[in-house]
């Protein structure tokens, strides 16, 4: 029988409504898959290829085991030295949309080697975060690094945790400090310390954290950050009251290689952030660093996966010119090679820093690219290869 | 003969100036001092990370009261105002600026004098860190800059106006020295 009827001028037209149903709901079926397996390609992990000073990996689940088998459940890489010494945490990705506190700690693990004391990494500290871009901001899923051996990706992520994770958000969020946010900070990691052992998921994390400093003894926690160059807080080392002498010694240091980092003390009523509840709970140094990132800012023009890495855009050009900005910002940009450069060499400050004053407590690291270095060859000359082939 | 008398006198005044110390060399302050922001800027930590290391003996308290200068013989501000920094401390613009004008009374009032340093360099400048600039250098006996943040000459212009001794820096490491030199 045939679907099809003859119209008033003789021609075949369909006939049936479900005809044309059936086609829009294949296009919708197609168009879903192809969302869907894109959706779904932000839960597969970019390989870290740690160097040989590696001592082991381990869960944060090992510290917390109701993390175990959920979204937030992360790596820790551990780097012992032969010498006792400083036990010092460092955070990248606790908001996967800034990339250089991300491919900061990945280079750190592809290279350092500890000939004394004892550093904790977590490249991907909201590993939910990264499974997922924030909506409606056009943010590429991915950008790639050059490297000798070819590209290497890397997943561009929210700020916050999953919503398929942990939903929904309340309408206001009264985080562990007791700080009322705005409800969607209930799912951003650096609001939620020192976290809840049974709260939602991002609390959890937290919680997770701040076991892994309780029960490694942690002297000092490093969390690295981006933040977007009409932001006060950048080029910035934000310290806890614990570290204030060591912040302000890293930062002479640093301005002495050329590198200005503005001195910003950790608010006392601002809860809930890593460089506050890190030395509240636990009685910890914290330190946050922040380097600018253009790819996460409001004045930015399109979004891509270039303005990630070659930092380059024209609106912030502007911006600089009316004076909108905290940071300098030319036709060059501010490329992450840059931004990862500050990170390492800010890490490398503190480092110095805290065996300056405090020798008992001192880690000694070798390994570590240098900022000249980074700038010069690319964050990409310091990624290691895969064994025996390609990225 | 005259002549011989005159020359060996301007040659005595010379030597007799040649041993004295510039006005940057000679101590001008007294131990111990209490450091203080004006504009509450986390550079007040690099001057007492630094009057540390210059040996000094010295206070801090960020955002100190005139009581504080109970046992201080010298007052070192350091300019520079961070948003963060008021909201961190409790205070505001009004506040910070009422607290500092009474510090500055009372260091008036009891013969204390000032050491002013601005340590954040170009990106520490901004309209209120040049308006307590321009409000607190003239009660200075000294002033210590970085000199990046003194590009345009805020510093310079006010301190010349106001002949106020000023050293410039090209970073906070070498902070040490100037203040050795300022302090007995």
């Amino acid at each position: 029988m045939s679907s099809a009827k003859t119209d008033k001028r003789g021609k075949r037209r369909a006939s049936s409504p479900l005809f044309g149903l059936v086609i829009i709901l294949a296009l919708l079926a197609t168009a879903g898959f192809f969302a869907a397996r894109d959706f779904l390609s932000m839960r597969a992990e970019e390989p870290i290829r740690p160097s040989a000073g590696l001592t082991s990996i381990r869960p944060l689940s090992s510290y917390f085991p109701a993390l175990a088998g959920t979204p937030g459940d992360t790596d820790v890489y551990v780097f012992k030295g032969r010498e006792e010494g400083g036990r010092v945490l460092i955070l990248g990705g606790t908001h996967p949309n800034e990339p250089a506190g991300y491919v900061s700690a990945v280079v750190l693990i592809e290279n350092l080697r500890v000939d004394r004391g004892t550093i904790f990494i977590i490249p991907r500290a909201n590993r939910s975060g990264f499974t997922h871009s924030d909506p409606q901001e056009a943010s590429p899923q991915r950008y790639a690094i050059e490297t000798p051996s070819g590209r290497r990706f890397f997943r561009l992520g929210s700020r916050v945790t999953n919503p398929v994770h942990q939903w929904p958000d309340p309408t206001i969020y009264v985080n562990p400090g007791g700080q009322a946010l705005a409800g969607i900070e209930a799912r951003n990691l650096n609001r939620a310390y020192p976290g809840r052992p049974r709260g939602n998921l991002t609390e959890r994390v937290a919680f997770g954290v701040m076991e892994l400093i309780r029960r490694e003894r942690i002297g000092l926690g490093l969390d690295l950050h981006e933040s977007a160059p009409e932001y006060p807080v950048i080029n910035a080392l934000v310290f806890n009251e614990a570290a204030a002498d060591l912040a302000a010694t890293a930062q002479m240091s640093l301005q002495d290689q050329g590198l200005d980092f503005r001195l910003e003390a950790s608010p006392p009523n601002l809860r809930g952030l890593s460089h506050r509840e890190w030395g509240e709970a636990a009685g910890i140094k914290a330190v946050l660093i922040e380097t600018p990132n253009a790819s996460h800012g409001r004045l930015k023009g399109r979004p891509s996966a270039s303005l990630v890495v070659d930092g380059r855009d024209k609106f912030y050009v502007r911006a600089a010119g009316l004076g909108r900005l905290y940071v300098p910002f030319g036709p060059e940009g501010i490329p992450l090679r840059d931004r990862v450069a500050r990170h390492l060499a800010g890490v490398a400050a503190l480092l110095a820093g805290l065996a300056d004053l405090e020798p008992e407590n001192a880690v000694g690291i070798s390994g570590l690219p240098d900022p000249d270095g980074i700038r010069a060859g690319g964050v990409g000359a310091f990624l290691r290869r895969p064994p025996g082939g390609r990225p | 003969m005259k002549k011989i008398l005159l020359s060996g006198a301007a040659l005595s005044l010379l030597l007799a100036a040649a041993a004295m110390p510039s006005a940057a060399q000679t101590a001008l302050f007294e131990q111990p001092a209490l450091i203080t922001s004006a504009g509450q800027s986390a550079d007040v930590q690099i001057a007492s990370v630094q009057a540390r290391k210059a040996g000094l003996r010295s206070v801090l308290i960020k955002a100190a009261g005139p009581k504080d200068l109970a046992s201080a013989k010298t007052l070192v501000l350091v300019l520079g105002a961070s948003l963060k920094g008021l909201g961190a401390a409790g205070l505001d613009t009004p506040k910070e600026k009422e607290r500092v004008a009474s510090l500055l009374a009372e260091a008036k009032a009891k013969g204390i004098p000032i050491l002013v340093l601005h340590l954040g360099g170009e990106a520490r400048r901004g309209d209120l860190t040049d308006e307590m600039a321009a409000a607190y250098l003239p009660a200075a006996r000294m002033a210590i800059v970085i000199k990046s943040g003194n590009k345009d000459g805020l510093f310079t212009r006010i301190c010349q106006a106001k002949g106020v001794p000023l050293k410039e820096i090209e970073k906070t490491l070498d902070l040490v020295e100037p203040l050795k030199q300022a302090f007995k």
